[in-house]
């Protein structure tokens, strides 16, 4: 094995992430879901600004009118503007998505480097909790954090989070384990490296793949799970408008206003299906069991 | 090893070993289960005694329900006595009307099973031709199709998709009623008009997910060598799909359903809500809003034992289908 | 494996085959039952205990007063057949009806009507200011009951007869603790069973003295959410439902499998305010409230022009009904009013069930209401057994709820305004309206009595012990297959005339 020094890993390194974005790009539906998810997240940031109208805009008079006019999705029993609703509702999912993934990533990075680093018993017990909490309804145990706790946005970030915690653990433990015997990681400790320095410049860039692919992931299953929570009463509450409360609201209206089921809904599935199909295209490139998988599919026929 | 008379095969076979392996960890995992959800609920701020009596309040029925429950006791006195009284199958007694919890649990299981077998049957006759077709034609126009869709599947929220049965085929079609359950061997007609909607809600978004599965694990085993030997032989490539891709993709087929299965039973709680499913979902949601803890703690308890005894007969029937795992 | 497959497969089977046992009858064998679809779940079956409409919705077909309203709210003989009044007013002596059986066989008497009021008397249950100006009761034979009061008690028939509350119960059934869960009565149908979250079955009585029912039972099942019961009666899988989405009557209308009926009733909705609290112990911050509320608005999305705007709580078409158009929506005048009281209040906490889809959705347009006056709405949304709980112990700014069912006017505001009145959990008190309260329970003459309402209501109003919103109506829905009912103004459901002609549901 010829020496690697870190000189030689920076450039493979680098190679590597060039071609992975060359090749994303060539993709054209990871493309598209990485503008729709771009658009996304601007409104999510702007959604107060943009809304037309204020989200607790009572307007009875002019409740349960279809769309058109002033009114691009329509209006709800009480008047309200659906479209500035919905814009306001996606700028709450996204961030209960993202702050409990990213608790999820930071809390599950973290036990899983540990543990895989650490080894022995440590490693052990950590990963048996983590293989009971994986072996738990995700639905079920969140409900019941949110339910005992009572229902709020905090509590349901916490319970999404901790949901979500074990498979990052797993993704760090399994991509640590991997990269730990690699030689040129022996070799560096042998040398006398700092850990830090080992996991800053050695573990992490190599686990990155794999957790950047599952994050998106998560995120997709982290908005289906708050609009789950939302639509129970559990999760955001009225009169912050959330989309799974939207579609609850929207039942006993459905025959009449059919636009106050369908749009809400429908931008929960763009949304999830932009993470989704993100991740999948991502992990086609990142992920290198994936990709060989793909390579040697593609030069067999 | 001489075999000395009869040989314990019972401990040495190394099927039994795994599997028993497995059940203990099961209980571990269940007990665990229990302890979390004991904890969470004597978090709660306020009085779950005084709150489920509400209109029926008097000192008297307070001290009874407070004693009865044994919410007086030390809390590790309660928790002991809790697991003993679980073991011979008292989970205690409704908060909200006194009906012993595992009785309710037991009348709501039946509801609950029916949907989530539905659910995976139709799962299974949508997910098994398209995964295996899909991976057959890969890469071609009929695979991408195959595979959008379930894409989309997996995006939709599953109540989302109950609402919007209903509303069609419901509330504007009327074939069929909008909720409510009627027992298989009492009205086999009625059962099945009930169960389809809400079967389909969870069937469809299931079949997604496995679809995917599926699909991969026909690619892996077709890209496996023995596959290119058989067609290098001369085989037509049907028989070589029939017999050997489907014989060995039928271990992850399995591993997917039955998690499936399992995710299902947790799951379900949202769809029972929409189609007013007297199942073990809406128990545990009307629990939640009632405060009935006893009911909250036994719903959860079965339903994790029940995961947890489905991923035990997936565990079982791998050990039996995949000779590498008995050599583990 | 196949055979794995099939084992499993077959105890699935065998599961999901498990009927519910015989606990509740759902389907095949139960041609001749009526099916009911009630919005919710009763709390328990003990009638002089329970408060719920959804416990007296069934209880109105399994017990029995001393007297019931008919279909234009007149008191009618019921268990007791004929009454007389001493001179001085002080005795009412009731006859009851020979050969009535509680649903067990035994005989009712006197006894039973004595331990029924004593017990509500001396327990202090829910009811017990309708029997305030009682001083003894007695069965002096099996019988006869004789009622002596320490006042002339014009509205005694209603008291004891305006709705089931009142309802005669059985001693044993009480003593023996089974009376919430297994109720005994004397009425048109007898309770057989109850599946927590599903259904409560009655059966028919054979020997029920008004004459045996048509139907052989009801099934009283619980379908909470309104458009699931509307359609569940369409398809023709019940026969009757109250859990009606206001916003679909107009659809129903046009509908004709099913009989509608939006019938002007008692009833009220309301908002009170937390006396008790600062800063609503200021009657103008109370005012100002009244002012900045969109009572328009508000009756347009819980009811959809099926109720009718009231400011106070008898509604029109009554006999004691008061016209009175104080307030009107004027943020201004509010300002006025907060600014005159010196006061700005920051925060209201709202107290609202999902009980009541109704209190959720008004929340929602009074939180818009109130912000210009600078007040954030806090909205509570709890069930309602909790609502229940908040609201007795004082902890809420304000609520918003319903009451059922009245006929006399000392039913719409005795116990609620009264500062010594059971139901008074916004604690008003005010000495004028006590002593005018308490004149009018004891005046004889009809329209002096009426008078004294008035001016009482007038400054209940004025003074925002309660904020009145509307007098909702009656919307039930029944198939054209069911004849021999009507809905009621009391709203009442009875049953006991009922019939399905044949081709119904199960």
């Amino acid at each position: 094995m010829t020496t690697c020094t870190p000189a030689d890993t920076t450039t493979a390194e680098e190679q590597t992430r060039l071609s992975a974005v060359r090749l994303l790009a060539g993709n054209p539906v990871t493309v598209v879901s990485a503008i729709v998810l771009a658009v996304l997240v601007v409104v999510a940031i702007t959604a107060q600004w943009i809304a037309p109208f204020g989200v607790n805009d009572i307007d009875v008079p002019n409740a349960l009118r279809p769309p058109g006019g002033e009114h691009w999705f329509g209006t709800d029993e009480l008047g309200r503007d659906i479209f500035s609703r919905v814009l306001v509702a996606i700028q709450a999912s996204l961030r209960v998505a993202v702050v409990s993934v990213a608790f999820a990533v930071v809390v599950g990075v973290t036990i899983g480097l540990i543990a895989s680093y650490r080894g022995g018993w440590l490693d052990t017990v950590v990963m048996r909790v983590v293989d009971v909490m994986f072996a738990f309804p995700v639905l079920l145990l969140a409900l019941a954090v949110v339910a005992i706790l009572g229902p709020g946005v905090t509590t349901t970030i916490l319970a999404i989070g901790s949901v979500y915690t074990p498979i990052f653990a797993r993704v760090a433990r399994a991509s640590t384990l991997s990269v730990r015997v690699e030689p040129f990681v022996q070799v560096s400790r042998t040398m006398g490296t700092g850990h830090l320095y080992m996991l800053g410049r050695h573990i992490l860039p190599n686990i990155a793949g794999p957790l950047i692919v599952q994050t998106s992931l998560s995120l997709a299953f982290a908005i289906l799970s708050e609009a789950a929570l939302s639509f129970l009463g559990l999760g955001i509450q009225p009169p912050q408008p959330s989309l799974g409360r939207m579609i609850f609201d929207s039942q006993g209206f459905v025959t009449l206003a059919w636009w106050m089921a369908v749009f809400p809904g429908a931008a929960i599935v763009v949304t999830v299906l932009a993470f989704n199909l993100l991740g999948d295209g991502l992990r086609d490139v990142l992920d290198p069991k994936q990709r060989t998988m793909i390579e040697a599919r593609r030069r067999s026929g | 090893m001489t075999r000395l008379g009869r040989s314990p095969v019972l401990v040495t076979n190394p099927v039994v070993r795994f599997l028993a392996r497995r059940l203990l960890y099961s209980i571990v995992v269940l007990i665990g289960v229990l302890v979390v959800v004991f904890a969470l609920v004597h978090v709660v701020p306020g009085d779950p005694v005084r709150i489920a009596l509400g209109t029926r309040y008097t000192p008297q029925a307070y001290d009874a329900l407070r004693s009865a429950s044994g919410m007086d006791r030390p809390l590790i006195e309660q928790f002991f006595g809790y697991m003993g009284s679980a073991l011979t199958g008292d989970l205690g007694v409704s908060f909200r009307n006194g009906d012993p919890v595992t009785v309710t649990l037991l009348e709501r299981l039946p509801a609950t099973v029916s949907l989530a077998f539905v659910g995976i049957v139709i799962a299974l006759l949508i997910a098994l031709p398209a995964g295996i077709w899909s991976a057959l034609h890969e890469g071609r126009a009929s695979d991408a199709i195959v595979r959008v869709t379930s894409q989309f599947g997996v995006s939709i929220p599953d109540f989302w998709m109950g609402i919007l049965l209903i509303a069609l085929f419901a509330s504007t079609l009327h074939w069929l009623p909008t909720s409510g359950y009627r027992p298989l061997f009492d009205d086999p007609a009625g059962w099945l008009r009930h169960v389809i909607l809400p079967g389909l809600t969870v069937g469809l978004v299931a079949a997604a997910i496995m679809t995917r599965y599926i699909r991969s694990a026909v690619l892996e085993v077709a890209a496996m060598g023995y596959v290119r030997t058989a067609r290098s032989k001369g085989l037509p490539p049907r028989v070589v799909t029939m017999r050997h891709t489907v014989r060995n993709a039928a271990i992850p087929v399995l591993t997917i359903t039955g998690i499936q299965l399992a995710t299902i039973l947790g799951g379900v709680i949202v769809v029972e809500v929409v189609f007013a499913w007297p199942g073990l979902g809406r128990l545990v949601y009307n629990a939640v809003a009632a405060r009935d803890y006893p009911v909250i703690q036994g719903a959860v308890l079965l339903i994790a034992a029940l995961f947890l005894l489905i991923n035990l007969i997936v565990d079982a029937l791998y050990a039996v289908v995949d000779p590498r795992i008995r050599l583990s | 494996m196949r055979t794995a497959v099939g084992i499993v497969a077959s105890l699935v089977m065998t599961l999901s085959a498990c009927s519910t046992g015989e606990r509740v009858d759902l389907g095949g064998g139960s041609s001749g039952r009526l099916v009911a679809a009630i919005a919710g779940e009763p709390d328990q079956l003990d009638p002089n205990k329970t408060s719920a409409y959804f416990s007296f919705e069934v209880l109105e077909n399994v017990y029995d007063t001393l007297v019931e309203p008919d279909a234009d709210l007149q008191m009618r003989p019921a268990l007791a057949e004929s009454w007389q009044v001493s001179p001085d007013q002080l005795t009412w002596t009731f006859h009851l009806r020979r050969g009535v059986t509680f649903h067990d066989g035994s005989p009712l008497t006197g006894e039973d009507v004595v331990y029924t009021y004593r017990r509500i008397i001396d327990e202090e249950l829910s009811n017990a200011d309708k029997l305030s100006a009682v001083t003894d009761v007695r069965a002096p034979d099996p019988s006869t009951v004789v009622i002596r009061l320490q006042q002339p008690t014009p509205n005694l028939l209603t008291n004891l007869g305006g709705f089931k509350g009142m309802a005669i119960v059985q001693r044993k059934n009480v003593e023996s603790g089974q009376i919430a869960t297994h109720p005994i009565g004397t009425g048109p149908f007898a309770f057989e069973s109850q599946k927590s979250g599903d259904a409560i079955t009655l059966k028919a009585n054979g020997s029920y003295w008004a004459g045996a029912p048509k139907v052989s039972g009801v099934i009283f099942r619980f379908i909470p959410e309104k458009s699931t019961a509307l359609s569940a009666l369409q398809v023709g899988e019940i026969d009757w439902t109250d859990s009606i989405p206001p916003q679909r009557v107009n659809q129903i209308k046009d509908d004709d499998s099913v009989n509608l009926a939006v019938t002007p009733s008692n009833d009220y909705w309301y908002l009170a305010l937390n006396e008790a609290r600062k800063p609503w112990n200021d009657m103008r911050i109370r005012q100002a409230i009244a002012y900045g509320i969109d009572r328009d608005a508000i009756v347009a999305a819980t009811s959809y022009g099926t109720a009718a705007k009231n400011q106070l709580a008898v509604p029109k078409g009554s006999f004691w009904y008061t016209d009175y158009n104080r307030y009107h929506y004027d943020i201004e005048q509010a300002k006025r009013l907060l600014h005159e009281a010196n006061a700005s209040p920051q925060n209201l906490d709202m107290l609202v069930t999902t009980e009541y889809p109704e209190t959720v959705t008004a929340a929602q347009i009074i939180a818009d209401n109130l912000a210009p006056l600078g007040i954030t709405v806090n909205i509570r949304t709890v069930d309602f057994a909790t609502w229940l709980d908040e609201q007795n112990s004082g902890h809420f700014d304000m609520l918003m709820m319903g009451w059922l069912g009245n006929i006399d006017p000392d039913d719409f505001y005795y116990a609620q305004h009264h500062t010594n009145g059971s139901s008074n959990a916004q604690k008003y008190s005010n000495p004028e309206v006590d002593r005018l309260l308490d004149a009018g329970r004891v005046e004889t003459n009809q329209d002096a009595r009426a008078g004294i309402y008035r001016k009482a209501a007038t400054i209940i109003g004025d003074e925002c012990s309660y904020i009145y919103l509307y007098n909702p109506s009656v919307i039930q829905a029944w198939t054209k297959d069911m004849s021999n009912y009507d809905a009621r103004r009391d709203k009442a459901i009875r049953f006991r005339t009922a019939s399905i002609t044949e081709g119904g549901t199960q």
